[in-house]
């Protein structure tokens, strides 16, 4: 059941790694941490329950497997450090590139030079070239899905079809081409890239996200390709990869470590052997066990709750960090007068949601939906000022002094598990004292789809979210705008249906924004205006419970994205 | 039995397309959004629908059923737009007939699905079926030729036992204490006997296998001590025993080849089940056979997989029906094909 909840989490949060976490994502467990160097060599097994969706960089989504990736096989022209402190780990870090980008004309423009000496596994240069091709496969929607072409598709600088799409389709078709080619034009190897508004933080974009990754044209057969692996990093992909199964990853001879700068790819394993569709209580029995290869086994599968009993058996080989998301509650604007929502807001016992979902290791209190790992995070002082159990008897106030008759009927609405059920039925009790009569309405796969529909009739719901990349213009636009959510005969993210003139106003001028700060400073504002319009109730941050063999060396993860990091672990005590 | 055999396949085929039509109509029916989950967040109305175009959706049900059925005939080429495919012959899948299809999930054909989980399930199958029927008519025979005594008694309460337990508690009672806890057996990952050898194969597959087979085998015994009673009480048995012939000549060439009737009956139908895939078991096991290809097609909304999947089990047990009608015929004299 609490699989089903990661699925959604996964499936709105879906770019994790872009989400960036702050110093505070380290466990606080450091002093029992290993603090071991690893060693050179050996085989590291890495479990994954679900299997991956995509090796292709271009349709890659979802933050671990983009992690993945960047550590073992793509680099891109910027990327992420792995330091645990946020703040340096939201910085981009030069890789194909010689610099992390210059732009130009407000943040409209922006160059970039390949670095000289940058292979291909099969030996041949990284060229301008296969970076702007791997941009232009973007652009073909119907071949290349599931992947964040969304943000390049409304940045680069071509001109829109009557459904709003760009004119250009991409390289099969060809169709635009020569739209594109002006958009995007190689010298060389400066590449440059033109956007139709400023983009002030592209380079965080692009480190976060694959969508720019550099892809070789005659290895590209669309969705035939979707499990090829052409590798510009440290390891290579040794005969196919099988989707159920998973593959091999070797050294990749032609890396040469001498022209990548970045503290990202150690590289320790001399071979790294991905197990797909292993349970992820079979996973976590037999590293806890450690039994034969378990011994050597990691996995971005989060330790389940039921196995939080196990833990201080196993503190060396254990990591606590916060995650990317965030959860929220939402509400119907158009529905629940505000003073409803402002006392639901105030009798939110958050202290019991955590407590059901698995207590402080499981979770840490919210006070935003931007993560606190996002740069220019700040926490919302209204819902700081919300005890964390709730205060029913303000909320009561709150109702009495509105004159809204009580009981006043709530249904909240939430993806079914075992372990949402005990959440929301905390929830259910501060509210019902605070005078609502409160209906718990589990949905299945069919929740997120229903919450989409305009004329959904539903008064409260739960979401969660995860930026991006580290920057609330890919948390507070995606979930409230309502020129960007609601078309199309859908709601988008905008489940509450809010539509607030001063709060797209000032997402309005935080994207002609042409600086970083300026921008950031827009968005708090944004978001105050949000607490003010009470759209939404910030739960929780979810936290990650890592624990591998006892042969494995993990002893940090990243503040860009709290996973076990393939760029840092390496084996101990002679492997397995 | 030509005539009756042109009848059956006849009849398996309308079986088949209308069973596909259905799980068409159902699939669209379903209120969930494929285009929209495929897409992923941050997705516009625009990209959903071209999302939509590149998973095959986006033409209506009937179409996408006719050319489904022609590709069962003919084959088919993926991507649907023709004008892709001309304009970037790269991206052509060519799937020869019987074609069930293209998962945009998995990025292959169906039939290459179906060809890498096929072997998968039918190792598990086979091998279970030997244990179960082995070691289920056997106990059912020892249960019958003792019948009232203690150890009859004990080899029925103990199959009644095994018969409750669901194939999930078996699975993972084993995997949890036989390989993790007590590292008696090492954890089962299937290895093709190409890759392994028969060893590696077998002893990757007893596990499963006996998961598979112990409820099963708890039916079998009780089944067969039952059909073995109700033949032993035949009036020709008695003959057979008054004429001097020895007890186990009589059991075996009189007894059990009347009672085996039914047995061959219910096995052919259960193996044939598990041939469409034997669910929890590959689940609990992680065994990527056809039954753990259904459920992630379940769970990922993949209509190609699932209808392919559903009109192969489904000719499975039409086909092993007709194997099982014609056996009846060969094992017991007194039933003709008509």
């Amino acid at each position: 059941m609490a699989s089903k909840k990661k699925r959604m989490l996964a499936v709105t949060a879906g770019a994790l790694l872009a989400s960036t976490v702050l110093a505070a994502c380290g466990s606080g467990d450091d002093d029992k941490k290993s603090e071991g160097a690893g060693e050179t060599g050996g085989t590291l097994y890495f479990n994954v329950e679900k299997p991956i969706d995509h090796w292709d960089p271009q349709r890659t989504y979802v933050g671990t497997d983009i992690s993945k990736q960047s550590r073992l096989v793509y680099r891109e022209l910027v990327t992420f450090g792995t330091s645990e402190d946020a703040v340096e780990s939201a910085k981009p870090l030069p890789d194909l590139a010689t610099d992390t980008g210059t732009a130009s004309d407000g943040g409209k423009v922006w160059q970039f030079t390949l670095r000289d000496g940058v292979k291909w596994e099969d030996g041949s240069d990284i060229t301008c070239e296969d970076l702007k091709y791997g941009l232009s496969r973007n652009f073909a929607t119907d071949v290349i899905v599931g992947g964040p072409a969304f943000y390049i598709l409304s940045y680069l600088d071509i001109p829109a079809d009557a459904d709003g799409t760009p004119q250009y389709k991409g390289p099969y078709t060809k169709k635009g081409q020569d739209l594109f080619d002006k958009a995007v034009t190689c010298d060389g190897k400066t590449i440059t890239y033109n956007f139709n508004k400023p983009w002030p933080d592209f380079n965080l974009a692009i480190a976060a996200l694959h969508f720019a990754s550099p892809y070789r044209a005659e290895k590209d057969q669309g969705d035939k390709s979707n499990y090829s692996v052409f590798s510009s990093g440290p390891y290579k992909l040794e005969g196919t990869w099988e989707k159920e199964s998973g593959g091999t990853f070797v050294r990749n001879p032609e890396y040469d470590k001498a022209t990548d700068d970045t503290d990202s790819r150690n590289a320790l394993p001399d071979k790294i052997v991905f197990k797909m569709g292993t349970k992820l209580e079979t996973t976590y029995d037999a590293i806890l066990a450690n039994k034969g290869d378990a011994a050597c086994t990691v996995s971005d599968n989060r330790l389940p709750p039921s196995k939080f009993s196990e833990i201080p058996n196993v503190q060396d080989r254990y990591q606590n960090p916060d995650s990317p998301y965030a959860d929220y509650l939402w509400f119907n604007t158009k529905k629940l007068p505000l003073e409803v929502r402002q006392a639901l807001a105030m009798a939110t016992n958050r202290e019991g949601w955590i407590a059901a979902g698995g207590g402080e290791r499981a979770y840490t209190p919210a006070y935003s939906v931007v993560n606190p790992a996002v740069a220019g995070y700040k926490e919302v002082p209204t819902y700081k000022d919300i005890p964390l159990a709730g205060d029913p008897d303000a909320a009561k106030k709150i109702l009495d002094e509105a004159g809204i008759k009580t009981p006043y009927k709530i249904e909240i609405r939430y993806p079914q598990s075992e372990t949402a059920d005990k959440q929301a039925a905390a929830l259910k009790d501060t509210w019902d004292k605070a005078g609502f009569t409160v209906t718990l309405s589990p949905e299945g796969d069919v929740y997120y789809s229903n919450i989409q529909k305009p004329d959904h009739n539903y008064d409260v719901g739960w979401a969660g979210w995860g930026a991006d990349w580290p920057s609330p213009m890919t948390v507070l636009p995606p979930l409230f705008d309502s020129r960007a959510n609601i078309q199309g005969g859908s709601l988008g993210q905008d489940y509450g249906k809010y539509e607030g003139k001063a709060f797209n106003d000032k997402i309005t001028e935080a994207q002609n924004a042409t600086d970083l700060d300026t921008q950031i400073t827009l968005l708090q504002e944004a978001d105050q205006i949000l607490a003010d319009d009470m759209v939404y109730m910030p739960l929780e941050i979810a936290k990650f419970n890592w624990v591998t063999g006892k042969n494995v060396d993990f002893h940090t993860t990243p503040g860009s994205n709290s996973f076990p990091d393939l760029g840092l672990i390496g084996l101990r005590n002679g492997g397995c | 039995m030509f005539a009756f055999l042109v009848r059956r396949v006849f009849a398996g085929v309308i079986m088949l397309i209308v069973m596909s039509l259905v799980v068409f109509g159902l699939f669209f029916a379903s209120p969930v959004d494929v285009a929209a989950f495929a897409c992923g967040k941050n997705c516009s109305p625009a990209i959903k629908e071209q999302t939509r175009k590149a998973l095959g959706y986006d033409d209506p049900t009937l179409v996408q059923w006719k050319d489904f059925m022609v590709g069962i005939a003919k084959g088919r080429e993926y991507p649907n737009d023709p004008e892709l495919r001309e304009a970037a012959p790269q991206l052509v899948a060519s799937c020869d007939a019987p074609c069930f299809g293209y998962s945009q999930v998995n990025s292959r054909t169906v039939n290459e699905e179906i060809s890498k989980a096929f072997p998968i399930t039918v190792s598990l199958a086979v091998v279970a079926l030997i244990i179960w029927l082995t070691v289920g008519i056997a106990l059912g025979c020892i249960a019958a030729l003792t019948k009232g005594s203690f150890l009859d008694r004990g080899l029925v309460g103990i199959s009644l036992v095994f018969y409750a337990f669901p194939t999930f508690f078996i699975g993972l009672l084993l995997l949890k204490f036989v390989s993790i806890k007590w590292g008696l057996w090492d954890i089962p990952e299937y290895t093709s006997i190409a890759d392994g050898g028969v060893g590696a194969w077998l002893y990757n597959l007893i596990l499963p296998s006996v998961t598979l087979a112990v409820v099963f085998m708890a039916a079998y015994v009780r089944m067969t001590r039952a059909f073995v009673l109700e033949a032993m009480s035949e009036d020709y048995i008695r003959t057979a025993h008054s004429k001097g012939l020895s007890r186990g000549r009589v059991l075996r060439k009189h007894t059990l080849r009347a009672a085996l009737t039914p047995l061959v009956t219910m096995a052919g139908l259960d193996f044939a089940g598990l041939l469409g895939g034997a669910i929890i078991t590959e689940y609990v096991f992680n065994f990527n056979g056809l039954g753990k290809l259904a459920v992630d097609a379940n769970q990922n909304y993949d209509l190609p997989t699932i209808i392919g999947l559903v009109v192969l089990a489904a000719s499975f047990v039409i086909l092993m029906n007709i194997i099982v009608d014609v056996l009846y015929a060969v094992i017991d004299p007194r039933v003709r094909l008509g």
